[in-house]
């Protein structure tokens, strides 16, 4: 019953943009562990490559699910997907012009999640009554925080164990964003998920972490085993907290 | 010239022959309409399933029964061609529209040759017992054939709105043209998703073929008249609608037979292409498009 992901030596390009180099991440079961960095660090680049979006030039990606090793730099995308691993996109990536429920149902797609989609449904719906509210509202008429909601619901309908979450507090007025990181934490617990989330927003992410990276220019300039590492931390100093 | 009992006529009549351009239409509704794909190809591969049909009622098959039988081939061919211009165009990304269109005109141009070397220029004809009777639909005489036709697109259309929108792979057909990364997040495979719904949009061609060659007599070059008329229906329906393709099919037949009514035949081929300009001028996004 053991999950760990690890990213080792990670380079990856877009043509000549070096949007990573050498990053290295770990993942262990049960935690929830944040990629911190301002904008243009390489957090979604890191995403995609365990996503099998981007391809990594250089390094390895292995996630281990109960004691078998998948080398997650070369398998496709929907076959990571079938692994437990379930992204919550930069900018929530919804299908504008299908409903609510239409883009849950997407997310429940592979074979091996569409046997659970009558309880998934019930848990998105529970965990979000405003998804079942507007069940039948097509998904690009919501507001930002209504489709962020309905990203991480979506997400959940696969029933993955290693949730990727890119930045939800992107668009989202403070409030919202407190409120949605407070509902990672909730649903991580209920559904015994392990957490990566990347964010830019250093208060609200530590909030919910047990520990984190911070990631600069493509390299992890600093990993903090707790949270009081991360807010001791010189970078962080001076990126988010006005000193140094 | 201008008469209430005409108009009533070219009305009833419209709505039929409307039915019929929405029946013909929504095969490239799904191709062009939901996937981008650039398929000039779709009026010959029409007439091609018509020459089908005709060919399988020497067998003494009805030519409905022939488009249903002739579904699966016309899916493999769909798929066959979906996957070619996708690794020849698609897959090399940014002009592959316009280089697709020239691939879909050769598919077309090479159906359209290889049917007049296989079988000549004359029209051919199909038999059926719906063939040469005709009923009365409010006072109105309707030919049989239409009504056959009108019976089938509308189930046809219906059966594919069901489709899209309550199976799994319907909601990643509409989805893949949306945002093809995310629906990648979601475990499905774009490039399979397309490659079926391009089948299913081809076999839907052979379904419409039958009834093209039940409504009129074809001929190897039938496709230049459907271009205009399906591309016309497709954007006035708003890309990818399909209850919209049957409310633009209904308008583009209602206007031609009208025209045809009071202005004589030599007007009708005019009427697609100014309904789309029309549309393109007016409001691009068509009448459903969102
Ligand atoms: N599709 C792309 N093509 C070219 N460069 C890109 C692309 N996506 C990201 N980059 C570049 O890679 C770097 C890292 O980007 P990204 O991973 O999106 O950072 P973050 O998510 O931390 O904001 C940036 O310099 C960005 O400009
Ligand atoms: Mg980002």
């Amino acid at each position: 019953m053991a999950l760990r992901l690890a990213a080792t030596g990670v380079d990856a390009r877009y043509g000549a943009v070096r949007a990573l180099n050498g990053a290295s991440v770990t993942v262990e079961d049960g935690e929830t562990v944040v990629l911190l960095g301002t904008n243009g660090n390489g957090k979604s680049t890191l995403m995609k490559c365990l996503m099998g979006i981007v391809r990594p030039v250089a390094g390895s990606i292995e996630l281990e699910v109960d004691g078998t090793r998948h080398d997650l730099a070369r398998l496709p995308t929907e076959e990571i997907v079938g692994l437990g691993v379930a992204l919550v996109p930069e900018g929530r990536r919804l299908f504008p012009k299908l409903t609510v429920e239409e883009n849950l149902m997407l997310g429940a797609f592979r074979k091996s999640a569409r046997a659970q989609i009558a309880t998934n449904l019930a848990f998105a719906y529970e965990a979000f009554p405003v998804l079942a509210e507007r069940r039948r509202q097509l998904a690009g008429t919501m507001s930002g925080g209504q489709q962020q909601m309905l990203a991480i619901g979506r997400a959940l309908m696969s029933s993955p164990r290693l949730l990727l979450v890119d930045e939800p507090s992107v668009g989202l007025s403070p409030l919202l964003v407190s409120q949605t990181i407070t509902k990672i934490e909730e649903l991580k617990k209920k559904f015994g998920l392990t957490v990566l989330m990347a964010e830019q927003n250093f208060h609200q992410a530590v909030r919910i972490a047990d520990r984190g990276y911070i990631i600069v220019h493509g390299e992890i300039a600093f990993e903090g085993k707790t949270v009081a590492e991360l807010q001791s931390n010189e970078i962080v100093k001076q990126l988010y907290l006005g000193g140094g | 010239m201008f008469s209430l009992e005409l108009l009533l006529d070219a009305v009833v009549l419209g709505v039929m022959v409307g039915c019929f351009y929405a029946a013909v239409s929504i095969g490239l509704s799904i191709s062009f309409g939901l996937l981008d794909v650039p398929n000039v190809a779709h009026p010959a591969l029409l007439v091609l399933a018509s020459y089908g049909a005709w060919l399988l009622g020497d067998f003494d098959i009805d030519p409905i029964v022939a488009g249903f039988i002739m579904m699966p081939a016309f899916f493999l061919l769909g798929v066959m061609l979906y996957r070619t211009y996708h690794e020849t165009f698609e897959k090399r990304g940014s002009d592959a529209g316009v280089r697709g269109l020239a691939f879909f005109f050769g598919i077309a141009f090479i159906i359209e040759v290889v049917i007049i070397m296989r079988f000549g220029v004359d029209q051919r004809t199909v038999q059926a017992f719906y063939i040469g009777k005709s009923i009365e639909i409010l006072e109105v005489r309707i030919p049989m054939r239409m009504v056959a036709a009108f019976v089938v697109a509308i189930l046809l259309s219906l059966a594919l709105t069901l489709y899209l929108s309550k199976t799994f792979l319907g909601r990643a057909i509409r989805a893949v043209a949306q945002d093809e990364a995310a629906l990648r997040l979601m475990g499905a495979n774009p490039v399979a998703i397309k490659q079926w719904a391009f089948g299913i949009a081809t076999a839907v061609v052979a379904l419409a073929g039958a009834l093209l060659i039940i409504v009129q007599p074809v001929e190897p070059t039938l496709d230049r008249a459907y271009i205009g008329r399906t591309f016309c229906v497709v954007v006035m329906a708003g890309l990818g609608s399909m209850s919209g393709t049957l409310v633009a099919g209904i308008i583009l037949g209602v206007a031609e037979t009208i025209v045809l009514t009071m202005f004589g035949a030599s007007w009708a081929p005019a009427i697609s292409f100014t309904l789309l300009l029309l549309v393109l001028g007016i409001r691009p996004q068509g009448l459903f498009g969102r």
